[in-house]
């Protein structure tokens, strides 16, 4: 399967078409968003309670990563190359902002308003488990962030010590790839990590998740961090499955920060499988952690009626649901 | 684009060495969310402003809203002022629900134009405009 990057410049690849697509596919949407509070969580930010942040979303595409930014109550900048993918984040921050003023002038009524785009409905679904009242707080108010269009390897445009902190997700490896003669990797990497230095405050931090294609790109990355002055690391969650493998670049001012441990294998497999990593394990663990993730997914009638509502949100054709939507069928194997 | 945003941006091309701000803004469409209609959590707004008070370039605030049409903000910081929760409130306001839907964001120091559309800034630019630096 050949990278996006190897395609071309990062605002062609994401054209309207593919922006629309990235942005309505659930999977995308569950595995950014994953992604998303994954280096929330390696962000170690001040509880929102006692201050919100103010964050740097650097590649913010469509928007996905922004939106769990809000859902912790934080106010954010992102920046992207692509127009096409800002435009979508602009819609869907538009939608929520006059979804939120007509919940308001209803608030007479218990009004659950199924909005246009279908994350909202995937959300429900999957993070039901896990939604706070913060989140449902924040489902109530209209977006906190703004957008730049903008190209990250030509250094960031704010004042310096701006950002309580930055998060990037999926985005960091288009720097590896030069788009036109003019274009040097090495000198991007290092005028972005020499930027994002300068509009840091102190004693923040960047979390940046990336995917390199090679060893030496991830090495590339943490170099050029590293020279420019950052202290860090890199944590690499499940590092034994090709899939779930996720490298989170971590940079700080504190010389005296050690990387945490990456999430692997066996921390999913429950208390009865501590420590078993060898290469066994790639796909067991695959099965374990969606058995973990999607909690008894199955294929039960819910699941079904969700997907079809889901399918139809996104405007196709689908039957109507009657008695016999997910009847139990004569066993076939 | 909000004031908060527009609060922190410089243009960061090799020509303007280093400074690059205050944008100076020509607005065609601006927008003003009224408070009430986009959800509030008051706690959450102060504490907010409290934590980015000291970034914020307060004479730059304030020249960007009066070139928003927004008059009403005092010219300098104090003491009361500071510790007013309404005072915060209304600062929160201001910064978050002031949107330059469209216009222009323009360079002080070399007069290079960044458009605005939709509420978005275009800061996109050029290899061979970008700061040099030692790689």
């Amino acid at each position: 399967m050949s990278r996006p990057e190897s395609t071309g410049h990062a605002s062609i690849f994401y054209n309207e078409k593919e922006a629309k697509k990235y942005d309505s596919s659930s999977r995308m949407i569950g595995v950014q968003k994953e992604i998303t509070e994954r280096a929330i969580e390696l962000l170690r930010l001040p509880a929102v309670s006692e201050k919100p942040s103010f964050i740097l979303d650097v590649g913010c595409g469509s928007g996905l990563s922004g939106k769990v930014l809000e859902e912790h109550g934080h106010i954010w900048v992102g920046c992207d190359i692509s127009r096409d993918m800002l435009n979508v984040a602009n819609e869907r921050m538009e939608n929520k902002r006059m979804d939120v003023q007509r919940r308001h002038a209803d608030s007479s009524k218990d009004h659950q308003m199924e909005t246009h785009s279908d994350d909202d409905d995937d959300d429900n679904a999957s993070s039901d488990e896990d939604e706070e009242d913060e989140s449902s707080n924040m489902r109530n108010s209209a977006s906190t962030g703004d957008l730049l269009h903008h190209d990250m390897g030509t250094g960031l445009p704010f004042r310096p010590a701006t950002f309580d902190a930055c998060i990037s997700i999926s985005a960091l490896q288009w720097l590896c790839y030069s788009n036109s003669k003019s274009q040097i990797p090495k000198k991007r990497l290092t005028r972005f990590f020499s930027s994002l230095y300068q509009v840091l405050r102190r004693g923040g931090r960047a979390v940046l998740q990336f995917y390199p294609e090679t060893a030496e790109q991830a090495v590339l990355i943490s170099e050029c961090a590293a020279k420019v002055g950052f202290a860090g690391g890199v944590v690499v969650d499940y590092p034994n499955s090709a899939k779930a493998k996720k490298h989170y670049l971590v940079l700080t001012f504190d010389k005296a920060y050690k990387a945490p441990q990456g999430l692997s294998d066996s921390s999913l497999m429950g208390k009865s499988h501590q420590v078993r990593v060898d290469k066994g394990n790639g796909l067991r663990s695959k099965d374990a952690k969606r058995s973990v993730r999607k909690k008894n997914r199955g294929k039960t009638k819910d699941w079904i009626l969700q997907k079809k509502q889901t399918q139809r949100n996104k405007g196709r054709d689908v039957r109507p649901d009657t008695s016999y939507t997910g009847r139990k069928r004569r066993d076939k194997f | 684009m909000r004031l908060l945003t527009h609060n922190t941006l410089r243009n960061n091309s090799a020509e303007a060495n280093g400074k690059g701000y205050p944008l100076k803004i020509s607005a065609v469409e601006v927008r003003v969310d009224d408070a009430s209609e986009v959800g509030t959590d008051s706690e959450r707004e102060i504490a907010f402003v409290k934590g980015i008070l000291d970034m914020l370039d307060w004479k730059i605030l304030v020249k960007a809203a009066a070139e928003l049409g927004l008059n009403t903000l005092p010219p300098t910081l104090n003491e009361n002022l500071v510790n007013d929760d309404n005072f915060l409130r209304a600062l929160y306001h201001v910064l978050m629900n002031v949107h330059l839907v469209k216009g222009m964001l323009t360079c002080p120091d070399t007069g290079r134009e960044f458009p605005v559309t939709d509420g978005t800034v275009d800061f996109t630019m050029e290899e061979d405009e970008c700061e040099n630096v030692r790689y």
